[in-house]
């Protein structure tokens, strides 16, 4: 159904709004900002929170509640932060991990997690090759660690004692893998 | 962690979700007052946008269907009501610089338009409204922050605040609800009003 806000939404988009705008009015808490901030990068944010809780209902869920927290916890965001989508779509995955870690369901969803043929998610095969490229050029106790912590969602502890090593070491090796997928990610840095 | 030293490793660790709530909550309130590592947070949150772009969001067509509505748990309401201060939008788009789009200038061109002079206690002002109705821009001479209400059979909404902007202040408003007065108030006190015809 379409509403009156939709209609209002719809003819603020016929005016291109640069991005750096959008930000900013998201900063300023902005409501229409944060309309058209949910509705830009909401579908990127629920993909984030679906890859993690391999749930539908529970990944729209997510990213409804993240825009609801935002809303409500005035300041999260300023432009000195950097791009809005980064923040939106960390905020999803980090709510989505808070929740999964939380879950009845961890032990179950883990075993997911460790089989990904159980649960079919679509992914782009030329960003999926970039990606593998970019971890592919880490050393292999930060790639240990990022397949570990990131993409299983493990907490520090329990990639501590997965890899037998101290948590400090886990947790510089993920920091140092982090900024090095920077380099080669974002600033398309080469090793 | 020490509030005066720098956050170091704790940005990516934070953007990568794995630190406790506890620390989870040292990492914002460092950063709520330090530029640089809010900087850094930032850069390790773009490297995760770059990680998490492997995977599809649902297609631009299943959008609607796919995202929740603000409708749910009252937030629609609360959303719309400061949306209706649609002060915002010249808020945002206008001190980026003259090559962003005046909102009030673009509906002027794309609809047909009236307008109305405001009479009363107040300075000179007028309201440009579309003639369907669907948006209201009042314009007053000088700069004043004063509260604009339209008016429907007797019941009053809130379009927002005017805008001072140099030697004038406005208040561009969309709105669906064909009012028949627009008025102009100051701490809640009615200055003048302008009749839409």
């Amino acid at each position: 159904m379409t509403t009156i806000f939709d209609s209002r939404i719809a003819r603020w988009q016929t005016f291109n709004l640069p991005d750096d705008a959008l930000a900013d009015g998201f900063a300023r808490r902005d409501a229409i900002a944060y309309e058209m901030a949910y509705r830009s990068f909401g579908p990127r944010m629920q993909a984030t929170a679906l890859r993690i809780l391999r749930d539908v209902e529970a990944a729209r869920e997510c990213v409804h509640d993240v825009f609801e927290h935002l809303w409500r916890r005035r300041g999260s965001y300023s432009t000195t932060r950097g791009s809005l989508e980064a923040f939106l779509v960390t905020c999803a995955r980090n709510a989505a991990l808070t929740q999964l870690r939380a879950s009845s369901r961890r032990q179950q969803t883990a075993q997911k997690l460790d089989a990904p043929d159980d649960y079919v998610m679509e992914e782009d095969p030329i960003e999926k090759e970039r990606v593998a490229r970019a971890v592919a050029q880490l050393t292999a106790g930060q790639a240990d660690v990022v397949q570990l912590a990131y993409y299983r969602g493990m907490t520090l502890a329990e990639v501590a004692a997965e890899l037998a090593i101290p948590i400090g070491t886990v947790k510089g090796r993920l920091s140092a893998a982090l900024r090095a997928l920077r380099r080669s990610l974002v600033l398309g840095e080469t090793a | 962690m020490n509030a005066d030293a720098h956050i170091g490793e704790a940005a990516e660790l934070y953007a990568a979700g794995v630190l406790t709530t506890e620390e989870s909550a040292a990492v914002e309130a460092h950063i709520a007052r330090c530029p640089d590592c809010l900087r850094r947070v930032g850069e390790a949150e773009e490297t995760v946008l770059e990680l998490e772009r492997v995977n599809v969001a649902p297609s631009a067509a299943a959008r609607g269907s796919s995202l929740l509505p603000f409708e749910r748990r009252g937030v629609a309401s609360r959303w719309l009501a400061v949306a209706a201060a649609a002060a915002f939008i010249i808020g945002f788009i206008l001190p980026h610089g003259a090559m962003q789009p005046n909102l009030a200038t673009l509906a002027m061109v794309r609809s047909h338009f009236a307008h109305a002079q405001f009479s009363g206690a107040g300075p000179p002002a007028k309201v440009i409204y579309a003639r369907d109705r669907s948006w209201y821009y009042i314009v007053i001479a000088g700069n004043y922050r004063y509260e604009v209400y339209g008016l429907r059979n007797g019941q009053a909404t809130d379009l927002g605040t005017t805008q001072p902007k140099s030697q004038t202040s406005e208040l561009f408003s969309p709105s669906s609800t064909p009012f028949d007065r627009v008025e102009l108030r100051a701490a809640g006190k009615l200055l003048e009003a302008a009749a839409i015809r």
